[in-house]
């Protein structure tokens, strides 16, 4: 049992350590608060029914065209909301701001689209394998290989791509970065685009499991937010070890507790950090106070 | 009419909470993503003073404006050693964990069930304030006593402080100031207000559940402050106007229920998009969010 819950909890943390890479790759470099992944990675399910359920293409090519939609819709907020925000030299609150406002106009209009209710992306039953007393479902097992897989050549991109040093670059710094020479705008509107694949990757992998409502982004962005600030802020690798930590925790206390109190445990590990250890386990000490 | 009633309670309602709310957003420059959470931690202590404890009217008030002020000290005095997003983070996760507790907490707040029947409040023991004029009438002189209160508090050295630290927390704390106790100050006397507001609702909808205070309830207080306009009184009160009153007009243009819910919400995100680019002060505010 105890082996099985476990073995969800990384599943489930694979997910989030994803979901919250993405939103990592544009807040420790823009240090923009974009509560409006959250839309952006509900938008990306709801393409890949789009094009899987109502215009029967095959399941691959639904979540590539998905992928691509997804990153679109991110590039657009990114030029037409935050680019003039920055440029007009507005505080990260104003930013926020906005990104609530965003986040709330992208799920509405889906939600006049497609309707409020639930809609199922895979009908049947998932088969299942069994390792020993650890049973798994094969969307189960999608959704950790793929997920690795994406957070595995995400990583060694980082580090040995120019693009990944120019990353690291800005997290670092971006007036030194316009200093030399850089094309800053340009930088933002490649991160925002990749952080829109994570979103959609992850958003795709999921609503396959247990579909899909218009509502589904905000849990899983605040789950994110905590994975990445348990992590620690700064560090693309912090977010990993918090989305594993998270899935884990909320596993257990399932086990310890029941499924209802899952929420509470994630934000008490929140508050604690917040409190305790504001630049998380892998971060660097910075003064959050 | 009764329909007009109604929405001008709403209305007085959510004059309570953006006027309040302002206290953070415009006056200390806090951003709070928990207001919600105060909304309901008023509204169950209102249900308890009313149904278990069978207090009259001003007692009740009275029980609830310190009941929240003392929860609000809880979250104030950690959170506000934080700055910039962690101090929004950690609003939105004590915003959670009391949604969680409400709706989770079956044998004390029953749940997702609700509380139904709460009595109409007494006041002096013998009047009973139920029906839509009664609750309009107290509703109002709830908002003004708020409305005064706040105005007067701007204009007092304690508020000039607010403001001050809002503009430059430096200069305040090398001025002799300390910094924290002003913001818990401001913190505490805000969600006293909110409070107010919940046990308004509590005892006029007279049936409350969880649902009523989660995460979408705190994004749209804050959003109708931030609409309005911050840092002065006029702002947050033409705030909660709009967002009262927009809803019954696009019913009245004649779009279906479904759709009209999800436009209205269309219409406050793209409102808070434009004001952002374009107005950051808001339709009537003065204060420019930093």
């Amino acid at each position: 049992m105890l082996l099985q819950l476990l073995a969800n909890g990384i599943i489930m943390g694979s997910v989030y350590a994803l979901v919250a890479l993405g939103f990592a790759l544009v807040y420790n470099t823009t240090k923009t608060f974009h509560i409006a992944y959250a839309a952006i990675y509900m938008f990306s399910s709801y393409m890949v029914l789009s094009f899987y359920k109502f215009l029967q293409m095959p399941l691959l090519i639904s979540f590539l065209i998905a992928i691509f939609l997804t990153m679109g819709l991110s590039i657009l907020i990114e030029r037409t909301v935050y680019l003039p925000l920055v440029k007009k030299n507005s505080s990260l609150n104003v930013i926020m701001i906005s990104s609530i406002g965003v986040m709330i106009v992208v799920i509405n209009m889906i939600a006049m689209f497609y309707g409020n209710e639930t809609q199922i992306l895979n009908p049947n039953i998932s088969k299942s394998v069994t390792f020993g007393n650890i049973i798994l479902t094969h969307t189960q097992l999608a959704q950790l290989v793929i997920s690795l897989m994406v957070i595995g050549i995400f990583i060694t991109f980082l580090k040995y791509s120019k693009f990944g040093i120019k990353t690291r670059a800005m997290r670092d710094d971006n007036i030194l970065c316009t200093v030399f020479g850089m094309n800053i705008n340009r930088m933002r509107l490649s991160l925002f685009g990749l952080s829109a694949i994570f979103a959609a990757v992850g958003g795709g992998l999921v609503a396959y499991d247990v579909g899909m409502d218009p509502y589904i982004g905000m849990p899983m962005l605040l789950n994110g937010v905590v994975a990445l600030i348990i992590g620690g802020v700064g560090r693309f690798e912090a977010p990993i070890l918090g989305g594993f930590i998270i899935g884990i925790m909320q596993s257990l206390a399932v086990w310890v507790f029941s499924s209802r109190w899952q929420d509470a445990v994630t934000f008490s590990l929140l508050l604690i950090f917040l409190l305790f250890r504001p630049q998380g386990l892998l971060g660097e000490k910075q003064r959050a106070v | 009419m009764n329909y007009i009633f109604h929405i001008l309670i709403m209305i007085n309602i959510y004059v309570i909470l953006t006027v309040s709310t302002n206290l953070l957003v415009g006056m200390t420059n806090l951003l709070s993503l928990g207001q919600a959470a105060f909304y309901g931690i008023g509204a169950y202590l209102a249900v308890f003073a009313l149904m278990v404890l069978k207090l009259p009217l001003i007692p009740v008030i009275i029980l609830v404006m310190i009941g929240t002020a003392l929860f609000s000290l809880i979250i104030a005095y950690p959170s506000l050693r934080l700055k910039g997003d962690y101090f929004v983070l950690a609003t939105l996760g004590f915003q959670l964990i009391v949604f969680t507790i409400l709706y989770n907490l079956v044998s004390v707040t029953r749940g997702p069930y609700g509380i139904p029947g709460i009595p109409a409040p007494k006041l002096f023991g013998v009047m009973q304030i139920s029906g839509l004029v009664p609750f309009l009438i107290l509703s109002l002189i709830l908002a003004i006593i708020t409305i005064f209160v706040f105005y007067k508090l701007v204009h007092t050295p304690f508020g000039r402080a607010l403001k001050g630290l809002r503009d430059d927390e430096i200069a305040i704390s090398s001025l002799g100031r300390n910094v924290t106790v002003f913001k818990i100050w401001a913190f505490v006397i805000s969600s006293a207000f909110i409070g107010i507001a919940g046990f308004i609702y509590a005892a006029y909808v007279s049936y409350i559940d969880p649902t009523s205070f989660n995460l979408d309830e705190a994004i749209f207080i804050l959003a109708a402050v931030l609409i309005g306009g911050t840092g002065n009184i006029k702002g947050p009160v033409v705030g909660a106007i709009f967002v009262v009153v927009l809803p019954e007009l696009l019913r009245f243009v004649g779009f279906p229920d479904s759709v009209a819910a999800n436009l209205r919400q269309i219409v406050y995100g793209m409102s808070l998009i434009v004001l952002m680019l374009y107005r950051p002060q808001g339709i009537a505010g003065e204060y420019r969010l930093q």
